[in-house]
């Protein structure tokens, strides 16, 4: 048996055609070829496969596909718009937060719907959103300095924001 | 301008380029190895043994082989080549034969259409056991009449060390310190579980894409267990989540090989957390015996320490850890008399191969314990008894090499000094619950494998449109190892990164650069690449002489070009010169090689020179602990690491973060209980709450053999980590854990007996 879901995917809407018992991880991955989603644990240890849902980030691994049906479902390849970096991505470009990249998709997702939500999060605020996601290379000191400096990018990133509107 | 300052400008070497690859990892688009396989893959299933140590009388496939679905089963009667693989004993089946030696050894493969009906036709697989005695225990295995798990017997290896008369120096001592350490089995965690894909390309070639740090290796072990040529199998490593050393083993490449090959059809293989858990290596758990002996002034005079090894079923590196684990037992410190054994037994365990260090964290942790026991009991600090340890110039080392150069271990002591003293200054008062202390902890580690040749090439070349290729079989995973030799290519040819493009880890277009292991690449395969880059720089300025009419010692490289430093305005670009070469027949590529220089050591007293070079670090940890909670904050590292020339500074941090998180972990948290620790559920690895601010003292004490003077760091990131923090919990309680990890059970007991020596108050 199969189920029709509809969903707005990275900006775009969707209809995919699914098996009940499947995560968002398999059907994102399989059927979306979204493979920035990666699979460390499958059981909602490691932060991996985090993608943002109505804009709160959450383990895809844990979440049947089922469940996507009329969300709005952001992943890491929807972060570039127009071949541009998000600030988030530049940022940890340039505090050199990545060395195998493997959690880095989820880290980028992590902080994203942190950033989306709170104006200027604390440290402590910070290392509370992004602690269910692991890293194993990089000991999350750049990490943490990246997220920070997304934050100060952020910042006047909004004033435009506001002028142009 | 003279020639030197325009090459210095140009030096890309000390900047922090950003790493190869990066956008990719950051867009989401870079395959790793579960990324890669087209959809019409047959899926691979290994079958694993859930007994420790059985016979195995027969396996009934006929009901698997009628699963719908389901294409093959395979079995060790299938493997056409020689069933055993190993980097250095060739000691483990691909599937085993007539037993099993580990909870978790594979026995059958089911190879089907998608993974769910090979797994329902792996439960249909009928094996008969009879159970056989197993082994937990290192030392029981070794006792008379323990029942064999290898033919050989259950020896891995022994490695003996003797330098000066230990004996007598024990005898005219002021003081002796002994005590016994007991380290624990610890899981790799790299984050990307291992998965693979292979299949059959147009020249009848098998190429397997795998998550790996040592390629060429995986070439020569799939070709022998195909019973091919090494030509006949090709490796392309994938972009790679972590290895930590447990990536240097075939975790999934045999299986795909063998697929691949008898059923000639494309396949992959995924590895679930659990499954990389079961099956994979794991650091080796040690037992170490430590006697010390010291001067009144607090002069080292003997050490003699006993190293007992649990390698679990299969030796994977294991026997490099014997020797690594015994030569470095000493610490940074010059001891004149020193009598060490380390001996390594196989178990029904889970196989213990390479991690992060070689048995070098093990012996740190013991070394530096030691060496605050000795200050101690001594009366002088911490920081005293080092500085007047550490090797310097001209010391021996317990092999008996002398250093000559690089030698940065009293530099990165003086470089935290300040900080350590700033630290202690804090005092704790009576009342607190919550405990501050500060800890040392110091390393020595050899760069490349132990004493025996191992060599790296590289190609570079000059293309007809001016670029550069440069062709390294280095796996990077994650590390750097990629844009660190590009840097050093780039640097030499007096041209920017991105004129560099690199051919890695694929063995079907590369050369073997050895493994990514034993903080190797950057000095070792960094010289093979410098070695090539200096030769094609010579046929490029010869090319540009004739061409210029100049002389040759006054041209330089400049962005593509070949300039004249004598004041005449010519020049010539690498695309001209690559033309004129090719048209005239003149070899553009040119192979780069490197072997350190090293000797083996003798059998008998261990002495010889295992190492070129050798990494020197200090570091700080600060700690409170509360002792109502036996929690363990780590409230801060401090880490001085003599990396010889930090070729790409961030880098160098990025390795030194992650070290220290591994080391906090490998102090406070990780512990893996074979049958108890399945998944990252309980197996704790630590999180961004867990790690503290670290700050990175990069010393560099160039080493004249390296490119550009550098070293390595890789490993010895993690090695002073833990010790320090142990040392730290140490000086806040007063009391000493010599079992690692440094859990709530054992920190409560630590408080209990430091309250009970009256180093302050439990209850008010
Ligand atoms: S794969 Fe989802 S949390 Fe690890
Ligand atoms: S960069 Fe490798 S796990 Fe984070």
């Amino acid at each position: 048996m199969n189920l029709e879901i509809d969903f707005c995917l990275n900006g775009s809407e969707i209809r995919l055609s699914i098996k009940p018992w499947e995560t968002a991880l398999d059907v994102l991955r399989n059927q979306s070829g979204l493979t920035g989603v990666k699979e460390g644990c499958g059981i909602g240890e490691c932060g991996a496969c985090t993608i943002i849902i109505d804009g709160k980030a959450v383990n895809s691994c844990l979440i049947l596909a089922a469940q996507l049906d009329g969300r709005k479902v952001e992943t890491v390849e929807g972060l570039e718009v127009d071949g541009k970096m998000h600030f988030i991505q530049q940022a940890f470009l340039d505090k050199g937060a990545v060395q195998c990249g493997f959690c880095t998709p989820g880290m980028l997702m992590s902080a994203k719907a942190l950033l989306d939500k709170v104006e200027n999060p604390s440290t402590d605020k910070i290392v509370e959103a992004m602690t269910g996601n692991l890293c194993r290379c990089a000991g999350y000191v750049q990490i943490l300095e990246a997220v920070r400096e997304a934050t100060c990018m952020k910042a006047p990133l909004n004033k435009d924001d506001v002028t142009n509107s | 301008m003279t020639a030197a300052s325009i090459k210095e400008k140009q030096s890309l070497i000390g900047t922090s380029v950003p790493r190869i690859g990066v956008d990719g990892k950051l867009n989401g688009k870079a395959l790793f190895s579960n990324d890669v396989a087209p959809k019409n893959s047959l899926w691979v299933k290994a079958l694993r043994s859930e007994l420790a140590h059985a016979k195995i009388e027969s396996i009934d496939i006929k009901d698997a082989l009628n699963t719908p679905g389901c294409v093959a089963i395979l079995t060790a009667q299938d493997i056409p080549g020689n069933n055993s693989f190993g980097i250095i004993n060739k000691d483990q089946p691909l599937l085993a034969g007539s037993k099993v030696r580990f909870v978790g050894d594979p026995v059958a493969l089911a190879v089907a259409i998608s993974e769910d009906v090979a797994e329902l036709a792996l439960s249909k697989i009928h094996v008969t056991y009879t159970e056989l005695a197993s082994i937990f225990d290192p030392e029981e295995s070794l006792a008379p009449g323990s029942p064999f798990i290898h033919e050989k017997g259950n020896l891995l290896g022994k490695r003996l060390i003797k330098k000066g008369a230990p004996e007598l120096a024990f005898e005219k001592a002021d003081v002796i310190i002994e005590r016994t350490y007991q380290t624990t089995c610890l899981e790799h965690a790299y984050l990307e579980p291992d998965a693979g894909y292979a299949y059959f390309d147009s020249d009848g070639k098998i190429v397997i894409y795998a998550s790996t740090q040592n390629p060429h290796y995986d070439q020569a072990d799939v070709a022998s267990l195909l019973g091919l040529e090494a030509d006949r199998v090709r490796i392309i490593q994938t972009n790679t989540g972590g290895g930590f050393g447990s990536k240097l083993d075939l975790n999934t490449q045999g299986f795909l090989g063998l697929a691949c090959y008898l059923l000639k059809k494309p396949v992959r293989m995924v590895f679930s957390r659990e499954e990389a858990f079961l099956c994979t290596s794991k650091r080796h758990p040690l037992k170490i015996k430590y006697k010390s002996a010291a001067s009144k002034d607090g002069r080292l005079l003997a050490i003699d320490v006993k190293i007992m090894g649990d390698t679990g079923a299969y030796a994977s590196y294991g026997l490099a850890v014997v020797s690594r684990s015994a030569i470095h037992a000493t610490g940074p410190y010059e001891v004149p008399n020193v009598s060490i054994e380390s001996v390594f037994a196989y178990t029904n365990n889970p196989i213990a191969g390479a991690m992060r260090g070689f048995g070098v964290p093990q012996v740190a942790f013991a070394h530096e314990s030691q060496m605050d026991l000795l200050a101690e009991a001594l009366g002088v600090s911490p920081l005293e008894i080092r500085r007047r340890n550490a090797l310097r110039l001209g010391s021996t080392t317990a092999t008996k090499q002398e250093l000559t150069a690089s030698v940065g271990i009293q530099t990165c002591i003086e470089a935290i000094a300040p900080h350590y003293e700033a630290i202690r200054n804090k005092t704790n008062s009576k009342d607190s619950k919550k405990l501050k202390g500060v800890g040392l902890g110091c390393m020595m580690y050899g760069i490349g494998n132990t004493g025996t040749q191992n060599p790296s090439t590289a190609q570079v070349e000059l293309q007809s449109n001016g670029g550069i290729v440069l062709y390294s079989g280095a796996a990077d995973i994650g590390q750097g190892s990629s844009t660190v030799l590009i840097q050093i290519v780039a640097t030499e040819l007096g041209v920017g990164a991105e004129k560099i493009t690199l051919v890695n880890a694929d063995t079907g277009l590369t050369t073997s650069a050895g493994a990514t292991s034993a903080s190797r690449q950057t000095y070792i395969s960094g010289n093979a690449a410098l070695d090539a880059a200096r030769k094609l720089k010579e046929a490029i300025l010869t090319e540009a002489a004739t061409m210029l009419k100049a002389n040759r010692k006054k041209l330089y490289m400049k962005n593509g070009n070949v300039l004249d430093s004598s004041g005449v305005d010519s020049s010539v670009s690498f695309e001209q010169i690559a033309n004129k070469a090719k048209r005239e027949g003149r070899p553009l590529k040119w192979q780069g090689f490197f072997d350190p220089d090293t000797t083996p050591l003798d059998p008998e007293t261990g002495q010889g020179k295992p190492y070129a070079t050798f990494a020197f670090a200090a570091q700080i940890a600060e700690v409170e602990v509360d002792i109502l909670t036996a929690e363990v904050t780590v409230k801060k590292i401090i880490a001085a690491h003599d990396v010889g020339k930090a070729i790409n500074p961030e880098s160098v941090k990025g390795q030194i973060y992650g070290g220290a998180a591994m080391g906090l972990g490998f102090a406070l948290m990780e512990e893996f209980i074979p049958g108890k620790t399945v998944s990252l559920k309980d197996y704790h690895i630590p999180t961004f709450s867990d790690m503290p601010p670290v700050e990175c003292l990069i010393i560099e004490e160039p080493e004249p053999t390296g490119p550009f003077g550098a070293k390595g760091v890789g490993e010895p990131a993690l090695i002073p980590t833990a010790p320090a923090i142990l040392n730290a919990i140490a000086d806040a309680l007063g009391s000493r854990i010599y079992s690692l990890p440094a859990n709530l059970e054992r920190v409560m007991k630590a408080i209990h007996s430091g309250a009970s020596k009256m180093k302050f108050r439990l209850n008010q």
